[in-house]
């Protein structure tokens, strides 16, 4: 490679920054945040005045919808992919959606889910928990609750569309510095208990969702996973626990070209006219379910005073 | 090929009245090997694509005729529109009894994702959409004489059902192939399936096919030709351990060890599991539970995710024989004819959660 086409490609890769996706990622907060801005404007390429009226008015998809709904995308693996499969997944998806609000979270918020469970007391279980991760696509998609319960780490996976689950809360509605929280196995316990009366922590309507920066402060060593190798930005104590021979190891396993690397972003993506498309059709009916949601809040939130005399 | 022809000189000289010369085969690659090619008796199926000296318009002309007349491939669209109609299915009401055999379908294997079962349980299911078959021709028992006989048990009272999918543009396609469908008032397809069943369960070619062939709850065996790996080693292929990694082990981290004793067993057996071909070969898995159907798409989710063959694959769609699973009462007989009195596209198994049903809750006893 010579020098003009690096220079080429430096000045090409932020760009491609924008437009390609990655479907999972809190990593580019600074960008979901401007797609947010963004959003608010009403994104949807605005006709210009000397163009021609389109005859069919194209409806307004907010660009944040593939991180409030990153499940709705498929998985970009072209050989198990599948136009009408994925229609009558998403399908599927929507009539859950209808019957049970799943609200917008991120790994990160803190969240309630009432589940029925043949098992339990009254048949049902509730867990309060912080979202680890979230993973897989379509009826398949899951995320992963911690707490600490008893001085013992708890971890649930749920499974999104899972139609035992009865209600799904979000306490506390907000983004970390990473993409997936499993360090806080490693971390001291306070930084994953939460109160299980713990009472939700509304946002103020129209407001961008905050990402929390804490720095969590890990145990020492041994660890469940090598922390050291994975560019963590949520982790405050690191360098306490490593030796040069950590660092040159996990210098050594390092790939600061993949950034760069746009055919891996292509194989690891859905390009974005692709993500138009399929939002496009479940568009208008997620949006009712959104007003539903706005009504029910508001309803809940006026309490008739109470008769005291 | 080699063989064929040692075969044929052999025959030759039996029919001279020669003395009777043995050639012995040893290798025992000719079993288990997958046919890498079509035997010669086939019939070609595409043309050779010559760059005819035709106009753009004209081959535009060509191939938009194609495209009207006979229709795209309706697995590349959302429903099946493009039907051709054919003469009426003539309705020869037939009863059905438990020892009749159906016809089967043609489907292609479109992915997979979980369902959930009344009672919370999650299942897994395959989806295979059944895209645009027709019968191409019926041949009755005194004239089906097939040159390879399938294994079917009283084939000479059997008929054979030739069932085609997914039409195509006829111009891409060969003389002879085409001359299969000439009777059938159907346009030339893509793929074709004989299909062994009881001369009760005629069809008459130009009928089409749809997934309403099955009902939920139904059990079906679906054969198809298993995903190719190549050759692989003997961790892959039979899912032996292999050997450790290290504490001294040199060379042998993934062979298979021993494969043989000594002494008067001092040979390798027949049937010892080694490296070889893995896949690409036609399997069937039986009894397998239709979950649910859609009529609009054309596609029924079948149990589990061992289907035979890759995402886009091609299957094909039997009743079970498996005596405890087969059909207790009756199935649309010969196939499903008329049209469906249903509100809904969707078709559940009564054991299934509809997801337009609310959640499941479970009741104190």
């Amino acid at each position: 490679m010579n020098l003009s086409t690096r220079v080429m490609l430096n000045r090409l890769a932020p760009q491609c920054a924008y437009k390609r996706i990655v479907t999972f990622s809190t990593k580019t907060a600074e960008h979901a945040v401007e797609n947010q801005e963004e959003s608010k404007k009403g994104v949807a390429p605005a006709p210009t005045p000397s163009s021609p009226a389109p005859v069919t008015r194209k409806p307004i998809i907010p660009a944040n919808y593939r991180f409030v709904y990153p499940e709705f995308l498929p998985d970009p693996k072209v050989e198990w992919r599948n136009p009408i499969r994925e229609k009558l997944e998403r399908l599927d998806m929507l009539e859950r959606r209808k019957q049970i609000d799943l609200p917008e979270f991120y790994v990160g918020s803190v969240l309630a889910v009432t589940s029925s469970d043949p098992h339990a007391a009254g048949k049902t279980s509730r867990f309060v928990g912080i979202c680890i991760n979230r993973d897989r696509c379509g009826l398949r998609a899951r995320f992963v609750l911690r707490n600490v319960i008893d001085h013992q780490g708890m971890e649930v996976v749920y499974e999104l569309y899972d139609p035992t689950i009865q209600k799904v809360e979000v306490l506390r509605l907000e983004k970390r510095l990473d993409d997936s929280l499993f360090y806080l196995r490693d971390a001291l316990p306070e930084y994953s208990t939460f109160d299980e009366n713990m009472e939700a922590e509304p946002l103020e309507e129209g407001a961008s969702v905050p990402v929390n920066d804490i720095k969590v402060v890990l145990r020492p060593r041994p660890w469940l996973e090598r922390w050291e190798r994975q560019n963590l930005r949520g982790v405050a104590n690191i360098d306490e626990y490593l030796k040069d021979k950590h660092r040159l190891s996990a210098a050594k396993v390092q790939k600061p070209w993949e950034k760069y690397d746009m055919m891996k972003d292509y194989r690891s993506s859905i390009p974005e006219e692709e993500q138009t498309e399929i939002f496009a059709e479940v568009h208008t009916d997620l949006h009712t379910l959104e007003l539903q949601r706005k009504r029910n809040k508001r309803k809940r939130t006026f309490v008739k005073p109470k008769q005291l005399a | 090929m080699m063989r064929s022809v040692i075969h044929q000189l052999l025959g030759l000289r039996l029919s001279g009245g020669c003395g009777v010369t043995l050639t012995q085969v040893r290798d025992k690659g000719h079993l288990s090997r997958p046919r890498l090619r079509n035997p010669q008796w086939f019939l070609r199926k595409e043309v050779t694509r010559y760059d005819d000296h035709l106009t753009t318009e004209n081959k535009q002309f060509v191939n938009e005729l194609g495209g009207v007349n006979f229709g795209v491939p309706a697995i590349k669209k959302d429903v099946q529109e493009n039907l051709i109609k054919t003469k009426d299915a003539a309705t020869n009401e037939v009863t059905w009894t438990p020892g009749l055999r159906r016809c089967g379908l043609i489907a292609r294997k479109i992915g997979q994702y979980p369902l959930w079962l009344k009672n919370g349980e999650r299942i897994r299911t395959t989806l295979l959409q059944i895209a645009d078959n027709h019968v191409i021709k019926y041949i009755p028992p005194e004239e089906y004489l097939p040159a390879q006989p399938p294994k079917v048990h009283n084939l000479k009272k059997r008929g054979c059902i030739l069932v085609g999918s997914e039409s195509t543009n006829p111009a891409l396609l060969t003389k002879e192939y085409t001359g299969i469908f000439r009777d059938s008032g159907v346009g030339p397809k893509k793929n074709l399936a004989r299909f062994i069943v009881s001369p009760e369960a005629e069809l008459v070619p130009g009928t089409p096919l749809n997934v309403n062939h099955f009902g939920v709850g139904d059990f079906v065996d679906v054969r198809g030709k298993t995903v190719d790996h190549g050759f692989q080693g003997v961790v892959k292929r039979h899912g032996f351990k292999g050997m450790p990694a290290s504490h001294g082990v040199t060379k042998t981290h993934r062979r298979a060890g021993n494969i043989g004793g000594g002494g008067e067993k001092g040979r390798v057996w027949p049937g010892t599991k080694m490296p070889g071909h893995m896949g690409n070969r036609w399997r069937i898995i039986k009894g397998l539970r239709v979950w649910r159907i859609n009529t609009k798409y054309n596609v029924m989710w079948v149990q589990g995710s061992s289907v035979p063959g890759p995402t886009g694959g091609l299957v094909y769609i039997y009743d079970t024989i498996l005596p405890l699973r087969k059909n207790k009462e009756a199935p649309p007989f010969p196939t499903f004819f008329g049209e469906l009195q249903q509100t809904s596209d969707d078709v559940w198994y009564e054991k299934v959660h509809d997801f337009k049903n609310g959640s499941i809750t479970y009741e104190n006893e």
